[in-house]
């Protein structure tokens, strides 16, 4: 699979000062990025690690300090003209011409996309349909719930058909109905354009649930990158097995059984961190049975997200900031 | 220039952007030379310097609402996103502005012929292209100048947008000929293009001066104008995307 974003020692420095010359705050510190296309990728991290900082370099709208950046072939530094027809971004607390309707704003922006005439009215519509505007078509921006605001500004996001979509934060400041729709809403876009999705958030569900490969980023370094079991696995942190058993566990079966992280033993309860509880759960319980143990009862904890970044950042930072 | 029509159509206070402040200006200053009894060609004199300000005022106005807009409503990145190029936006409000301030132009010199008795065609179809070409094209100098400066300090600047053409009104020769200013403005003066097309328009009505070739000076330090706006605004732009201005007035 090709590359759609590849970036390599990525530093940014905020100055502020007349010709910038107080440094002000090191956003990022060498970040190195390889996304293939078709991925949904996220990067998670807590407030002020560098998350939008990152998207708005990859989307052109930020110059680096320093690194090199390829966006679907182009140079990231060079041909921003040219990136720009190919992706586009969409933010949690949209913000469009307040005076300007669904409708007017969607074909403000076509214009700007290149859309004329029949073709972009076509256009419109159909992404009005999309992200079901249609009730909300001719309702002003400064009047629409913050729901509907984030709908349109997906909908502006889609408006060049891009290859990269960038979303940052796209549920902040949404109630948690409002957020499991806009989620679904993406994943199911995704799906059906095929496009590659970078998505930045604080919030450890949303990364789980639409996100392939994680990457997590603190105080402008990457501290990982895997998908949500690889990054359990890395830090020795995963769903836990509880079960109960009578007669015996022989200890070296469970330990060379796939996906086993730890394990002890406790009278008759024997604990069992695995890396995917789900999937694991019937070969274990099969082999304790094998070895001669009668099971009485199984229990499963999953553990999320949160947990493995916590180990992950452990003594940097004791107050993370993390929404789960 | 879709935004900048919608905008205009949606809100009343464009209404008095184009009608109310221009005509309230106008009348004000009309009457002033009523009051003090001016002979026709020296009312005449005012009367280009107040019209040809309205038509400054109103256009360069609608050229910095292509960030404007943006800025307060927070959606900058949104523009700069997208692949147009800032002239292309640039050009579109401009156009926008030509017709807005066209239509103030023509509100006024009517109201300045039927109220003061004014001529304002007598220098013919043709001077009169030209001057108001020379007007559009100094609004479209200025409205760069206040984008250029939204770019460099953000909401800071958006007093900018009204307050240049103030300054030319000082500098000009709007209310009078810039030989009364004390130096070193009559100098200052001579390196901005609005003091030749004032000084262009008037010698229809009688009042020559020291100059010659009025619009070649006019037109030429217009175009130096807009290839240097156009480097510095490109420029300032490129420093906006390393500074992270962009983002910044898009939170």
């Amino acid at each position: 699979m090709a590359l759609a974003i590849f970036a390599e020692g990525i530093y940014k420095t905020f100055r502020s000062g007349w010709r910038g010359r107080k440094k002000q705050k090191e956003a990022l510190k060498g970040v190195n990025l390889q996304i293939e296309e078709g991925e949904i990728f996220g990067i998670l991290g807590p407030n002020g690690a560098g998350k939008t900082t990152l998207l708005s370099i990859l989307s052109t709208l930020l110059l680096p300090d320093g690194g090199e950046i390829a966006i679907l072939g182009m140079n990231g530094l060079r041909d921003g003209h040219r990136i720009r027809e190919r992706v586009n971004i969409s933010s949690g607390n949209a913000n469009f011409l307040w005076s300007l309707t669904v409708k007017e704003n969607l074909h403000f922006y076509g214009m700007l996309y290149g859309w004329v005439g029949k073709r972009r009215e076509e256009k419109v519509e159909a992404l009005v349909d999309l992200f079901s505007l249609g009730d909300y078509r001719n309702v002003p921006f400064d009047q629409l719930s913050t729901g509907m605001k984030q709908r349109l500004s997906l909908a502006k996001s889609m408006l060049n058909d891009p290859a990269i979509l960038f979303l940052d934060e796209p549920t902040s400041g949404l109630d948690p109905s409002v957020s499991i729709h806009i989620r679904e809403m993406i994943r199911s876009i995704q799906k059906e354009k095929g496009i590659t999705v970078l998505l930045t958030t604080h919030n450890m569900k949303e990364a789980e649930f639409l996100c392939g490969r994680i990457a997590f980023l603190k105080e402008g370094q990457i501290l990982a990158t895997g998908t949500a079991e690889q990054l359990k696995r890395m830090v020795r942190v995963g769903d836990l097995i509880r079960i109960e058993f009578r007669g015996r566990v022989v200890e070296e079966d469970i330990l060379r059984s796939e996906g086993v992280i730890n394990f002890s033993v406790s009278g008759n309860v024997c604990e069992i961190m695995v890396d995917d509880g789900e999937s694991r759960l019937g070969p274990l319980v099969a082999t304790m049975a094998q070895g001669g143990a009668q099971i009485k009862r199984v229990t499963t904890e999953q553990t999320d997200l949160e947990k493995v970044f916590i180990e992950f950042a452990k003594n940097t930072d004791p107050d993370l900031g993390l929404c789960v | 220039m879709f935004k900048n029509w919608i905008i205009t159509k949606r809100n009343v206070f464009s209404l008095f952007e184009i009608l109310f402040w221009p005509v309230v200006g106008f009348f004000s200053v009309g009457l002033l030379t009523s009051f003090l009894e001016l002979d026709p060609d020296m009312s005449g004199f005012i009367l280009v310097g107040i019209i040809s300000m309205s038509v400054i005022q109103v256009c360069q106005i609608d050229v910095a609402y292509v960030l404007l807009y943006d800025l307060w409503s927070k959606s900058l990145k949104h523009t700069f996103i997208a692949p147009v190029h800032s002239f292309q936006l640039i050009l579109g409000s401009w156009m926008i502005g030509m017709v807005r301030s066209f239509f103030v132009f023509v509100v006024l010199t009517l109201s300045s012929h039927f109220a003061f008795g004014f001529d304002f065609l007598r220098p013919g179809i043709g001077a009169l292209t030209l001057f108001l070409l020379g007007l559009f094209v100094i609004s479209l100098v200025v409205g760069i100048a206040v984008c250029t400066l939204v770019l460099l300090f953000g909401y800071k600047a958006d007093v900018a947008a009204w307050s240049f053409s103030y300054l030319l009104s000082l500098l000009c020769g709007i209310y009078y000929p810039i030989s009364i200013l004390p130096s070193p403005l009559p100098e200052i003066a001579g390196y901005i293009p609005l003091t030749y097309f004032l000084e262009f328009f008037r010698t229809f009505y009688g009042f020559q001066g020291e100059a010659t070739n009025l619009l070649g000076w006019g037109f030429g330090l217009t175009v130096l104008y807009l290839v240097l706006e156009a480097i510095l605004f490109r420029a300032v732009l490129r420093r906006a995307r390393r500074i992270g201005t962009l983002i910044k007035l898009s939170e």
